[in-house]
């Protein structure tokens, strides 16, 4: 049964050069399980605003749907959708509104909840939910509607291979019972098992696509083949050492232990785990500004880290960090710290033309697509040319032509001197890193990768 | 037509927000939001009663403080802040009075920073004794349903909100911003303050916003004229 | 200025501004700081509302919303009274905007508006001066501190607010186009 049409849809925004959709067709039947792929800025959380009819703007084309079709979405950040503090309020959210009784709603919210695996309290406080957790409450809260067709943005880059799993168990059930899917992501692999079919959004239209794994390899091949890594007789003093430490916030239970630590410079480290072990905790550690921590007794650069004390030394790149971006144009963002630290403000425009983006350093930062944010986010940090870079999830929501752009980007300064510090929820294949810190179960685990990828530096310890 | 009941059990973050003697969850101990009620009203009487009433009832009000004093203080509630702006109004309300009138009418001043204190007791109790939460829930009886809505989204909203200001904060001060405490101590950084903090931190408000009002509708916000209530 | 009463976003985004007013007067606990600081923070939320959202009654409600959030968390101390010193200037700001004229620069209005803001928050501190019955010279002189502290808090936050908005517009991140 065809539940929604979009017919030679054409949108154009004001301000671009081309249109983002040029006679778009799309159609979407029950039981349909089909993934939108595309690049960053090609138009995918448009499509999905379009397919769900709450485009702010005018568009051409007609949009036809079943009578009385209910839609369903899960936004890219399941945070921005919660709107209550427990789980059992947070899926009545929706009954709430239509008027149902109080004494209906709990049977209906249970259903929901035990459709999507949270076998939890209805008075579990959502800030206590993992993210994975929290993405499946926000599946229930719009089960609870019995949606038609569920939309979901970018699911893989949020969640941790746990939670994919899950996930794609959950929508394998709901495919089943007849409910329509529709998946916008860019990462390729995800969801394939219950995937019927697949498009690629490009030049404004959907093509049908198909999968070719070599698609990325090559390009990242060619940046990480010539990586030059400092000899390690060299290497003086390690910037970051640390003797076996714990990590505990005060008055709570500790969230890991860890061997000692030592980090030289120009090494990369690959700091891995699943979603709340605790990643962004020891960056923030290892940046001194994470607040209810006593003293780990780690050393940075020789001294105990404190906010403030390394001055353009140390830079730590935030979860999306265009957050920090606020200047006029792209070209004062890059300069603002340089100008701070009294360095050569020449380093911004070389930056840029090193990275192909030299055509939008007059650009406003806030018109740029994701990718080219997070993009001018790290350049920003990178033009300082500091001797330790934290970063945190650099690689998530990135497609894979800005994956290859800031993994040129790490690799170029790694071989500058520069020690770095990658946090991610997946083991970073592709990349060659000299030691993985891997948390699990309490526990942080130091081992080397000798410039091997990490799916390389994991299976030679077996 | 029941309350309503967005406000639920005490989330823990929110208490970093909670004045400079912030409190433990023990400290509530008025769960009926009735009673709540009442203590708000109490609360409201007693402030206004400290401005209003003449001076030979005063001591009667006082009375009623030192009780809601001592119930408070015995609840774990810091009086360090109760003491310091005491002491500091009376210190700058002496030295007003020594300075216009000389040292006869001293006692004038005594009394009026006491009425400032007998204002300030009961909001002080209020907060000791009564969750946000529920206080919360007792204005959003007053309130129309999507005032109430927002209300009670602001207020999940309050640890994310300190947590951003925070990571942004740190974010430009490790980028070199003149944002630090000292720096702050010139004015001609309160700009760099402005524009590096407050001013991504308005970006993301007005984006989050948009993307809750659209998740919100989405979940048919609105749709019905008497919404229902998730039972508490 | 539209009057077509206030859209889910614009009230969350109201509601947003009057939290991030609490929730960084709580944090920087400027209590016993300079007289008037919190007219800095005040002025500057209250006439980013006006700007963002461009509608009438908007400060105000931004003004009640901050008073009943410092209310329920208890920020500066002042019980169901702290409700009055956040919306009191909000609605004052309000009201002159019903006889300001639209033509004036955004500049100036600005500088107007937090003026007036200012005054009513004054008023109210003298107002409760008189209650607790200091004399007419300490009532004068503590109504001149805070005139003067005041606007000088509120006129620097005043003079932040247009190039914040004009950066706002420019970037694609306000639709009104009014002001």
């Amino acid at each position: 049964m065809q539940l929604l049409q979009l017919r030679q849809i054409s949108f154009h925004y004001q301000t671009a050069a081309k249109p983002l959709f040029d006679d778009l067709d799309f159609t979407l039947n029950a039981g349909d399980c089909q993934m939108i792929h595309g690049h960053t800025g090609s138009g995918k959380s448009t499509l999905l605003k379009l397919i769900l009819g709450v485009m702010e703007r005018p568009f051409a084309g007609e949009r036809h749907c079943a009578p009385q079709l209910c839609l369903g979405v899960v936004m890219q950040d399941p945070n921005v959708q919660l709107l209550r503090q427990t789980l059992g309020a947070e899926v009545a959210f929706a009954l709430e509104n239509l008027g149902v009784a109080a004494t209906n709603m709990h049977a209906q919210v249970s259903q929901a909840l035990r459709k999507v695996g949270l076998f939890i309290s209805l008075e579990t406080p959502i800030e206590t939910l993992s993210l994975g957790q929290r993405y499946r409450l926000m599946i229930a809260a719009q089960l609870v509607l019995q949606p038609d067709i569920l939309l979901l943005d970018e699911p893989w880059a949020q969640l941790d291979n746990q939670g994919v799993q899950e996930l794609t168990v959950l929508l394998a059930q709901l495919q089943q019972s007849g409910m329509a899917i529709v998946i916008v992501e860019h990462h390729k692999r995800a969801f394939s098992s219950c995937v019927t079919h697949r498009w690629l959004l490009d030049a404004g239209q959907l093509h049908p696509y198909q999968e070719n794994d070599a698609e990325l390899e090559p390009a990242l091949l060619g940046i990480t083949g010539g990586r030059t890594k400092l000899n390690a007789s060299a290497m003086q003093a390690p910037v970051i050492h640390a003797e076996p430490f714990k990590v505990g916030f005060s008055g709570q239970p500790l969230l890991f232990q860890s061997a000692a630590l030592r980090l030289y410079p120009g090494e990369i480290v690959a700091l891995t785990g699943d979603n709340g072990t605790g990643k962004s905790t020891l960056l923030k550690c290892l940046a001194g500004i994470q607040a209810d921590v006593g003293n780990l007794g780690i050393s940075v650069l020789n001294q105990r880290p404190k906010l403030g004390v390394y001055g353009h030394q140390l830079a730590l790149l935030h979860q999306r960090p265009s957050r920090q971006l606020f200047e006029s144009s792209v070209i004062e963002e890059m300069q603002f710290s340089l100008k701070r630290y009294g360095l050569p403000l020449e380093r911004a425009p070389q930056m840029l033309a090193r990275l192909g983006l030299s055509a939008l350093a007059s650009q406003s930062p806030h018109q740029l697509s994701y990718g080219q944010q997070h993009l001018v986010a790290l350049a920003s940090l990178a033009c300082l040319q500091p001797q330790i870079l934290l970063l945190d999830d650099p690689f998530a929501g990135l497609d894979s032509g800005f994956f290859c752009q800031v993994a040129k980007l790490i690799l170029t300064l790694s071989e500058q001197g520069c020690a770095i510090v990658l946090a991610s929820h997946r083991p970073l294949d592709l990349l060659p890193i000299d030691q993985v810190w891997h948390i699990s179960d309490k526990r942080m685990q130091c081992f080397a990768g000798d410039g091997l990828t990490q799916n390389e530096a994991y299976s030679r310890v077996g | 037509m029941r309350p309503i009941l967005v406000w639920v059990k005490q989330g823990k973050k929110q208490r970093h927000l909670v004045s400079a003697d912030s409190h433990t969850a023990q400290h509530f101990i008025v769960k009926n939001p009735k009673l709540c009620a009442l203590c708000i009203l109490l609360s409201l009487c007693l402030s206004s009663c400290a401005f209003f009433v003449p001076n030979q009832y005063l001591p009667f009000i006082a009375l009623f403080n030192g009780v809601l004093l001592l119930q408070g203080r015995y609840l774990g509630g810091g009086v360090k802040g109760l003491f310091l702006l005491f002491t500091t109004q009376l210190a700058i309300t002496c030295a007003l009075y020594l300075l216009l009138h000389g040292g006869e009418r001293i006692d004038e001043a005594m009394l009026a920073v006491i009425r400032i204190l007998l204002a300030i007791i009961p909001g002080w109790w209020l907060s000791i004794t009564c969750a946000p939460q529920r206080i919360g829930e007792v204005l959003s009886w007053c309130m129309p349903h999507k005032w109430a809505f927002v209300m009670a989204a602001c207020f999940s909203l309050l640890p994310r909100i300190g947590l951003e200001v925070k990571d942004t904060y740190q974010m430009q001060v490790m980028r070199g911003a003149n944002i630090t405490p000292k720096a702050l101590c010139r004015p001609k950084h309160w700009g760099e303050l402005i524009y590096c903090v407050l001013y991504p931190l308005l970006i993301q408000l007005l984006k989050l916003s948009k993307q809750m009002a659209l998740a919100a509708k989405l979940r048919r916000f609105g749709v019905h004229h008497k919404p229902t209530h998730w039972p508490d | 200025m539209q009057n077509k009463g206030f859209t889910l976003h614009d009230a969350l985004f109201i509601g947003f501004c009057a939290t991030l007013l609490v929730a960084l007067k709580g944090m920087l606990r400027l209590k016993l700081g300079l007289t008037g600081h919190s007219m800095f923070l005040m002025t500057f939320f209250y006439l980013i509302c006006y700007g963002a959202v461009g509608k009438k009654g908007a400060i105000t409600v931004c003004g009640v919303l901050a008073g009943l959030m410092a209310m329920m968390l208890s920020v500066g101390k002042g019980g169901p009274f702290i409700v009055l010193k956040f919306a009191l200037p909000a609605a004052a700001m309000d009201l002159c905007l019903l006889v300001l004229p639209t033509v004036l620069a955004l500049r100036w209005r600005c500088i107007i508006l937090a003026l007036v803001g200012t005054v009513a928050w004054a008023s109210k501190g003298t107002i409760e001066d008189v209650l607790v019955g200091l004399s007419f010279e300490v009532v004068l002189l503590q109504l001149g501190k805070s005139l003067v502290f005041g606007s000088f808090f509120a006129i620097l936050a005043a003079l932040l607010v247009p190039p914040v908005l004009q950066r706002l517009r420019s970037h694609d991140l306000l639709d009104r186009e009014e002001l």
